[in-house]
């Protein structure tokens, strides 16, 4: 099969906020400007780097990090926690701007969005010509430090491609008219979707640049490298042709928590499993579904990894009822070893209504009467104001965090706002 | 270096009815007045039902972070940062 690459004009706008944590701090806060900042999950040395400021880039400090080695390299990096309310106000002031010129927006993440300008009036005055504007509009309406980059292209793929060419601030169209010219320009790895490992695949196969990559055949992708749809589908996107406007449905609701304090003491990981099955099942609750599946995973300290899940014939509704089922599979771990990590999710999601009732002892219908009680407290008075007496103590501990690359937790946002 | 303080202040502000907005222009602590002459970001959050605007302000050489409580109308001074390494 052959197929021509995309000679359609550019319809897709990608933005990104440049190192977006950071540069919201410094945004807020002028005396961090023009300094090496890094927003991590924790002030401490073993800490993550989640997000460097501009200036913390320049020196090499990168995301993933640890505080410890940001620290080696400049001793007086400025270390901030992060501030999820103020990220998720910008993420929506932000797409509230790109919604005034296409009712198409997809949030990618929280600093990442894709506008589709296809079939929209606002077209006529040139995508470059908008996007610019919108640069203005954010520094103007959200703030002056605020800066994004902008790639606009005929698919999301190539447009996200734009938006990574030149950092911070730029502002890059790619058309079947340079597209050569920026595959040659950039490496496998920074294509969105390649890294180390699919690069090595394709290297076996004699693909070690993006236009040898534009180059391969469709049956060498599909049948040889990939050795499924995905290499059709790399072949499509390369070309130009739009094969990631999916939107997926939400299949599970979780939350990971990454422990300061390594332990293996079930006396101190129950709280914590407490907590993460309370904050999966508000979201599960406030979805109006029920879970049937329930799936726990560690990290342990020694880089370790083990995870299980199990499906029940009973629906799971109550923190409760997913903290029983998260525990009965927390204690098939073959060995205690101390936990670094800690994730519970449910899934097997079915709608809540209709609902079919106990026709003699209907416990489960006074449980979940109890537990929608229990909900409304805490949206009237704020989260965790009435809580399992479980997670006592765990006031401090797994704080609200902004999911990585996610997009899901923002339905929630929006459910809200 | 940043502080979290938590603490009740006295705050002047002024309502700017062109732009619509409540600005911080003082800050009194701890027998202190502060000018502010930056407001750096300002949203809302809520906390169940109640509604509270975080104001990040500052001027040349400290910064504050306060929160007014729309139930009660009341500041508070959360945090204050002199933009330097702890």
């Amino acid at each position: 099969m052959d197929l021509p690459i995309n000679r359609n004009v550019p319809t897709i706008m990608h933005i990104d906020l440049n190192s977006c944590f950071a540069t919201a701090e410094q945004q807020a806060n002028p005396l961090l400007r023009d300094k090496p900042l890094c927003v991590a999950a924790y002030n401490s040395p073993n800490s993550c780097v989640i997000s460097p400021s501009i200036e913390a880039k320049k020196l090499g400090i990168k995301v993933g990090m640890q505080v410890r080695d940001a620290r080696l390299i400049y001793k007086n990096v400025i270390i901030r926690t992060p501030d999820p309310p103020k990220y998720r106000d910008i993420h929506q002031k932000f797409c509230k701007i790109f919604r005034d010129y296409s009712p198409n927006v997809t949030p990618k993440s929280i600093d990442e969005a894709v506008i589709d300008f296809n079939n929209v009036p606002a077209i006529k005055r040139g995508l470059v010509e908008i996007g610019r504007e919108i640069k203005r509009r954010m520094r103007k309406e959200i703030g002056e430090w605020i800066s994004c980059s902008i790639g606009i292209a005929p698919n999301r793929f190539l447009a996200k491609l734009g938006a990574s060419l030149h950092k911070p601030d730029g502002l890059d169209v790619i058309t079947y008219e340079n597209l050569e010219e920026v595959y040659g320009k950039v490496n496998l790895i920074d294509l969105c979707g390649i890294n180390t490992r699919f690069q090595a695949r394709l290297n076996a196969y004699g693909i070690s640049t993006p236009l040898e990559f534009l180059q391969a055949k469709c049956e060498t992708l599909q049948h040889q490298v990939f050795k499924s749809i995905c290499g059709y589908y790399w072949y499509l996107r390369l070309r130009g042709w739009e094969i990631d406007a999916v939107d997926f449905s939400r299949k599970s609701y979780g939350h990971q928590y990454a422990l300061q304090r390594h332990t293996s003491d079930p006396q101190e990981l129950y709280p914590m499993l407490m907590k993460l099955c309370e904050k999966t099942g508000r979201r599960l609750r406030r979805s109006e579904n029920v879970a049937y599946g329930v799936h726990v995973s560690c990290v342990y300290n020694d880089h370790t990894y083990w995870h299980q899940s199990k499906t029940f014939r009973t629906p799971l509704y109550t923190t409760t009822d997913l903290y029983i089922k998260a525990i009965l599979i927390f204690n098939n771990q073959p060995e205690r070893k101390k936990v670094s990590q800690l994730a519970v999710s449910c899934f097997y999601l079915v709608p809540t209504e209709p609902e079919q009732l106990d026709l003699f002892y209907d416990l489960s219908s006074k449980k979940k009467k109890v537990s929608e009680a229990t909900d409304k407290i805490n949206d009237k008075y704020g989260e965790f104001v009435i809580t399992p007496a479980r997670m006592m103590g765990m006031k401090d501990t797994i704080l609200d965090r902004v999911a990585f690359g996610g997009v899901k937790e923002l339905e929630d946002l929006y459910g809200h706002s | 270096m940043n502080e979290t303080i938590n603490e009740k202040i006295s705050v002047v502000t002024v309502y700017d009815q062109v732009q619509g907005l409540v600005i911080p222009k003082k800050v009194k602590w701890q027998g202190r007045v502060y000018e502010i002459t930056k407001i750096g970001y300002h949203h809302k959050v809520k906390e169940g039902n109640k509604l509270l605007h975080i104001f990040a302000v500052s001027n040349d050489s400290i910064a504050f972070r306060l929160r007014l409580d729309t139930d009660n109308l009341h500041w508070t001074l959360e945090e204050i940062s002199d933009g330097l390494a702890d």
